[in-house]
C-alpha cells in the first residue's frame, strides 16, 4: 500500500539546494549576485530595505490651505521616488518667501493622492547570507538559489541562530570541564560543540560564558525553549524535548566530521515552512555531483527508517515487511504498521506514522 | 455532470494530520456509505502536495473494494464520471489543514454588526487580527498601518442595516481602500462585504480595482434580524480561494471539486442544520458534534432548532498541543492520568508532539496523555459554548441526542468502550444519551453534499454511516462511593435477562452484542435520578460498546489524588476490556512517565 512518510534528511554526501529570500516586505537594494558565482556561507547574497510603516503627509494641511488642487501642485516628488529624511517633498512659493515641507524620515513615496503624500518609511536594511558554501544557481529579484555539496543532517528544533564554524566534541568531562577553561586561551572559543547528553540550563550558560559558536545536542527540557530562543548562538536539537538520548546514526555521522567547518542553521521549525533546522558540512565530492536528497519517496520494503516515538524512539533500521492490515501496537491502538529490522536483528512492529525516511 | 444525475460521490477531508476519503454510492435505490479510507496528509513541506495523500487514500480504497479511482490523466485526480464499475461521478472536498485565515473585521457597532460578523466568522478557521469601527480612536495613519501590519488574508466588512447607515460605513470602506492601494505586491487580502445591501455596488466599485470582492447578504438586515448562513456560504468560497493561493497543493484539489475546498466545520454546521429538522422526543435538544483534530477543534450543537458552534484554531492534539495545554492547564490533563507525572514532562510531550504532529502514541502512557488532553479540550469547548446554548456556567446542559465524536483521538481509541467513555467524561451528559462516533468523517461530507443534493445527505445519514457506540444512562446527583446506585435489568429480545447493580462512582458497560434490542429497566438509589424519576424503562439497541450505565454522578466527581490511579484504572478497565486493563497496570507500575531530568551541576550556577 502506498504511504508517504515524513522525511528528515541525514546524508553523508548530497547535493544541497537552498533558496535564500528577502523578507516579504523588503525591497531589493542592489543587483543580486549573478548566477554561477561561487559563494562562501557567510557571503551576503541579497540586500534590501525592510519597509514597514506608512506616513501620510497632508501638504494642504501643512501649508494651511483648503485648496487641495493647488497644494498638489506644490509637491516636488513622484511615486516611487526614494527620499531621505529632511529632503524637500513640497515647496510653496519661491525665493526668500519659499516654505518647504521636508521628509520626516527616509523611505519611498508610494502614493500621491491629491495633496497627500504617502511615504513608506525604511526601517532597517536587511542582508541575507548564503548560509551554505556553494554556487549561485538561480537568481530572482527577491531570491537566489545556492547549490552546495556536503553532508546534511536535519534536526528537530533550532533556536533561530546561525553560525559557520568548526564542529568539536565536548571535553571528556562535558560542559563541567568546559566551564573551567580560561576563555581567552580556550580552544573551544568560536567553535560549535556536540553534546552527547541532553542539555541543561547550566550547559547553555557555560556555552554563553565560553563564547562558543553554537551547541548541538540530542535534547533539552522544553522549559529551556524561551531561554534558548534568546541566545545569540545556534542551539540545535537532533531528537526533541525532554531527556532523549541521541540517534546513533546521526551522532556517528557528526563524529566522523569532527574538526570540519560546517553551517549550523538553527531555523525555528514551522510545519508550513520548508526551512528546517539543519547542519551542512561542506565536503569534496571528487569531481562528481552527488544526488540531491529525495523528499518524495514512498515507504517501501528495504527502506532505511528512523523511529520517532517511544518505546522505539532513536532506533534506526530497515523496513522488512509492510503488513496489509492494521496491527496492534504497544499503546493498544490498531494502526497501519511496518515491521522494522533494527540493530541486532530484532524485528519490531511500528506505526507507519512514527517512521521517518532519511532522504 | 449535473449534480441531480450523480450516483456516486467521492468526498475527501484534508485535515492537518490525516486525509480521509469516503465513497457514497447508490445501492438498491438508496445512497449509502460504501467505503472509507485514510492516509497521511501530505500538504506540508517537504511534500507540499495534498493530492499525494489523497491518491494514497484512494489506492487504499481501491484495495478494499476493487474499484479503480485514480486517473492516469495527469490533469485529473480521479476517474470521472463513473463507468463500468470504476471511477466516480463527482468529487467534493473539505479541509481544515493549514494556517487559519487572518481576518480584519470592519463594522459599525460592537454589539450589533460586529457581533454578527464575529458569529459568522466563528464557523470558519479564522483568526481575527484586528477590528476597525467608527469607535476606533487611532489616527488614520495608525489605522492604515495596523491594517497592513496585521497582514490579513481577508477583510470582512459588515454594518448598517439594509437601508440604514451609509456614510459612516463608506468612510470605513474608504480607509480599507487606502490600505489596499498601498499593498503593491504580495498577498492582497480579499474582501467579503456582508453589510447594508444598498452599498454593494458602491463597495465593489471602490475596492474591485485592488482586490477580489465577495458579496453576501447583510448579516444584520435589521436590528432584530440576524442571517449568518449566506455570509458563511460565501466564506466557504473565500476559504477555497485562500487555500488555493497558499502552499500545500490545495488549488489542485479544489479544481476537481464542484464546490472547491469547503471548511470541514461548515460541513458539520450544515449537517446539524439538517439533523435539527428531524422529529425528536419532547425535552430532547438537537445533536452535538465534537471534533478534536490535530490543529483545530470544533463543537457544533443543535439548540432550539438552530446550530451553535465554536471553533478553536489553537486547540488540537498535534500541531497545537502546546497551545491547547496552555489553554486548559496541565492540571486539567493530569487529573485524567492514572500515573504520576509532572507538568514539565507534559510540556516536553506537548512540544515534541508539535514537532511531529502526525505521529501517534507508541505507549499506553502516551495514549493516555493524548486522551486526557482530548477530554480537557472538549470540556473547554463545552464551557465556552454554554452561554450560546443559554445555559448558566453551573447549569444543566441541554439533553443533546445524539452526541457524536469525530477526529482520530475520539474515534480510534483502543476499544469502542473507551471512545464512549471519552465522550462521557468530557461532556458529562445527564439522562439517556445515544453516543456515536464518526470515524470516516461522514458528517462533514454529508453537510457539504446537502448544498448540492440533500437527498444524499438524508439517505446516507439514515443508512448508518456512523458507528453507534450505544446508549448511556447517566443519572443526575451524587451517589456514595461503593454503595448500590443503579439496579439494572436488561431483557434482550434474544437471550437471558441480565441483572446487575452498578455501585456509586463506577461505570458499567453491559455485555450486550451490537444491534441487539433490549428492554432496560433502571432503578436508581442514593438520591440519583433521570429526568426527575427514580425508575426508568426504555427500549434500546446496543451499540459497539453495548449499553452503558454511568453511576459516577453529575457533575462527575473526580477522584482524590490518592485514589486517582486506582479509580481511573478501574473505569478504563470497565470500558476497555482486559487488554486495556493489562496495559494500564503496566503503565501504573512505572513510577514516572518520563525519565527524571538530569541533575543540575555546580557549574550550572555561573551568574
Amino acid at each position: 500500500m502506498p504511504y508517504y512518510p515524513d522525511t528528515r534528511v541525514v546524508k553523508g554526501l548530497a547535493r544541497i539546494v537552498r533558496e535564500r529570500r528577502l523578507p516579504p516586505h523588503a525591497v531589493p537594494r542592489a543587483t543580486a549576485t549573478p548566477s554561477g558565482t561561487p559563494v562562501e556561507a557567510v557571503h551576503v547574497v541579497l540586500q534590501g530595505d525592510v519597509l514597514r510603516d506608512y506616513r501620510i503627509i497632508d501638504v494642504a494641511d501643512y501649508f494651511d490651505t483648503r485648496d487641495t488642487a493647488r497644494a498638489a501642485g506644490w509637491i516636488e516628488v513622484g511615486e516611487g521616488d526614494h527620499v531621505t529624511a529632511g529632503q524637500p517633498l513640497a515647496q510653496r512659493g519661491r525665493g526668500r518667501r519659499a516654505r518647504t515641507l521636508n521628509a520626516p524620515a527616509s523611505g519611498i513615496v508610494v502614493r500621491l493622492d491629491g495633496a497627500r503624500i504617502v511615504l513608506q518609511v525604511s526601517e532597517t536594511a536587511v542582508e541575507v547570507l548564503a548560509k551554505i558554501p556553494g554556487e549561485i544557481t538561480a537568481v530572482e529579484p527577491h531570491a537566489v538559489q545556492i547549490t552546495g555539496i556536503g553532508a546534511l543532517i536535519q534536526c528537530v528544533w533550532g533556536n533561530g541562530g546561525y553560525a559557520f564554524a568548526t564542529l568539536r566534541e565536548l571535553p571528556p568531562d562535558g560542559f563541567a570541564g568546559l566551564s573551567k577553561l580560561d576563555t581567552r586561551i580556550s580552544d573551544y572559543r568560536n567553535v560549535v560543540v556536540l553534546s552527547p547528553q541532553p542539555l541543561t540550563r547550566g550547559d547553555l550558560l557555560v556555552a554563553q560564558q565560553q563564547e562558543l559558536a553554537g551547541v548541538v545536542a540530542p535534547s533539552m527540557p522544553s522549559n529551556l525553549r524561551e531561554f534558548a530562543l534568546g541566545l545569540t548562538f545556534p542551539v540545535l536539537l537532533t531528537e526533541g524535548f525532554g531527556h532523549i538520548q541521541p540517534t546513533e546514526l546521526i551522532y556517528r555521522l557528526l563524529q566522523s566530521n569532527m574538526g570540519r567547518q560546517a553551517a549550523f542553521d538553527a531555523a525555528v521549525p514551522d510545519p508550513w515552512s520548508p526551512n528546517r533546522p539543519e547542519i551542512m558540512i561542506p565536503l569534496p565530492s571528487g569531481g562528481t555531483m552527488p544526488a540531491a536528497p529525495s523528499l518524495h519517496d514512498r515507504l517501501t520494503v528495504g527502506a532505511r527508517v528512523r523511529l520517532t516515538r517511544a518505546p522505539w524512539q532513536g532506533l534506526t533500521g530497515e523496513v522488512s515487511e509492510l503488513p496489509e492490515t492494521p496491527q496492534i501496537v504497544e499503546s493498544g491502538l490498531r494502526v497501519p504498521c511496518a515491521r522494522v529490522r533494527v540493530s541486532g536483528g530484532r524485528v519490531i512492529t511500528a506505526p507507519l506514522a512514527n517512521l521517518e525516511l532519511f532522504g | 455532470m449535473a449534480f441531480e444525475q450523480v450516483n456516486s460521490v467521492l468526498v475527501a477531508d484534508i485535515g492537518s494530520a490525516h486525509t480521509r476519503l469516503l465513497l457514497i454510492d447508490l445501492v438498491e435505490g438508496q445512497y449509502r456509505l460504501v467505503a472509507a479510507s485514510r492516509a497521511r496528509t501530505t500538504a506540508a513541506p517537504p511534500l507540499g502536495r495534498a493530492s499525494l495523500g489523497l491518491e494514497d487514500a484512494a489506492q487504499r480504497m481501491t484495495a478494499q473494494i476493487g474499484r479503480k479511482l485514480v486517473s492516469s490523466d495527469p490533469d485529473q485526480l480521479f476517474l470521472m464520471p463513473e463507468s463500468g464499475g470504476h471511477g466516480v461521478d463527482e468529487f467534493l472536498a473539505t479541509g481544515s489543514a493549514g494556517r487559519p485565515m487572518r481576518v480584519l473585521l470592519v463594522g459599525l457597532t460592537p454589539e450589533i454588526s460586529l457581533a454578527s460578523g464575529r458569529r459568522a466568522l466563528s464557523g470558519s478557521y479564522v483568526t481575527v487580527t484586528d477590528v476597525l469601527s467608527p469607535d476606533d480612536t487611532r489616527s488614520e495613519e495608525e489605522q492604515i498601518n495596523a491594517i497592513l501590519r496585521g497582514e490579513p488574508d481577508l477583510i470582512v466588512i459588515v454594518g448598517g442595516t439594509d437601508d440604514g447607515a451609509e456614510s459612516v460605513l463608506l468612510a470605513l470602506v474608504d480607509r480599507v481602500r487606502d490600505a489596499l492601494a498601498l499593498i503593491g505586491r504580495g498577498n492582497v487580502p480579499a474582501v467579503l462585504f456582508a453589510g447594508n445591501h444598498r452599498l454593494r455596488g458602491q463597495v465593489k466599485l471602490m475596492l474591485e480595482p485592488y482586490t477580489s470582492v465577495f458579496v453576501a447578504r447583510n448579516v444584520r438586515p435589521s436590528l432584530s434580524d440576524e442571517q449568518l448562513f449566506p455570509a458563511q456560504l460565501e466564506l466557504a468560497l473565500v476559504y477555497d480561494d485562500y487555500r488555493s493561493r497558499t502552499a500545500g497543493g490545495f488549488a489542485e484539489v479544489g479544481r476537481q471539486s464542484q464546490v472547491g475546498v469547503v471548511p470541514t466545520s461548515q460541513g458539520y454546521i450544515s449537517t446539524v442544520r439538517y439533523l435539527n429538522t428531524l422529529p425528536r422526543r419532547r425535552g430532547i435538544a438537537g445533536p452535538l458534534i465534537v471534533d478534536v483534530g490535530s490543529a483545530n477543534s470544533v463543537i457544533v450543537a443543535g439548540v432550539g432548532g438552530e446550530p451553535y458552534y465554536t471553533i478553536r484554531t489553537d486547540l488540537g492534539i498535534g500541531e497545537h498541543f502546546p497551545s491547547a495545554l496552555a489553554a486548559v492547564g496541565p492540571q486539567r490533563v493530569m487529573e485524567w492520568l492514572p500515573f504520576e507525572t509532572t507538568p514539565d514532562a507534559l510540556w516536553d510531550y506537548a512540544h515534541n508532539k508539535a514537532l511531529r504532529p502526525g505521529t501517534i502514541p507508541g505507549t499506553p502512557e502516551d495514549l493516555m496523555i493524548e486522551q486526557a488532553l482530548a477530554r480537557a479540550i472538549v470540556r473547554q469547548l463545552v464551557t465556552e459554548s454554554r452561554a450560546d446554548w443559554g445555559v448558566a456556567p453551573d447549569g444543566k446542559l441541554p439533553a443533546f441526542d445524539p452526541i457524536i465524536g469525530a477526529g482520530a483521538i475520539l474515534t480510534e481509541a483502543q476499544h469502542p468502550g473507551i471512545c464512549a467513555m471519552l465522550l462521557l467524561d468530557a461532556i458529562q451528559p445527564e439522562g439517556v444519551t445515544d453516543l456515536q462516533i464518526d470515524p470516516a468523517n461522514l458528517l462533514s461530507a454529508a453537510g457539504v453534499i446537502a448544498y448540492l443534493k440533500p437527498l444524499i445527505t438524508v439517505q446516507v445519514l439514515e443508512t448508518g454511516g456512523l458507528l453507534r457506540l450505544g446508549t448511556a444512562f447517566s443519572p443526575t446527583g451524587q451517589a456514595r462511593y461503593g454503595r448500590p446506585a443503579m439496579h439494572v435489568q436488561i431483557q434482550p429480545d434474544d437471550g437471558p435477562t441480565i441483572n446487575h447493580t452498578v455501585k456509586g462512582g463506577e461505570v458499567w458497560m453491559a455485555p450486550v452484542l451490537p444491534g441487539v434490542a433490549a428492554r432496560v429497566t433502571v432503578r436508581l438509589r442514593g438520591g440519583l435520578s433521570i429526568g426527575g424519576k427514580g425508575r426508568i424503562r426504555q427500549r434500546v439497541i446496543a451499540g459497539a460498546a453495548g449499553i452503558i450505565f454511568d453511576a459516577r454522578g453529575r457533575p462527575l466527581a473526580m477522584p482524590r489524588p490518592r485514589d486517582r490511579a486506582a479509580r481511573l484504572t478501574r473505569w478504563q478497565a470497565a470500558m476497555g476490556g482486559q487488554e486495556v486493563a493489562a496495559a494500564l497496570e503496566r503503565a501504573a507500575a512505572s513510577p514516572m512517565h518520563s525519565a527524571p531530568p538530569p541533575e543540575e551541576n555546580v557549574y550550572a550556577v555561573l551568574s
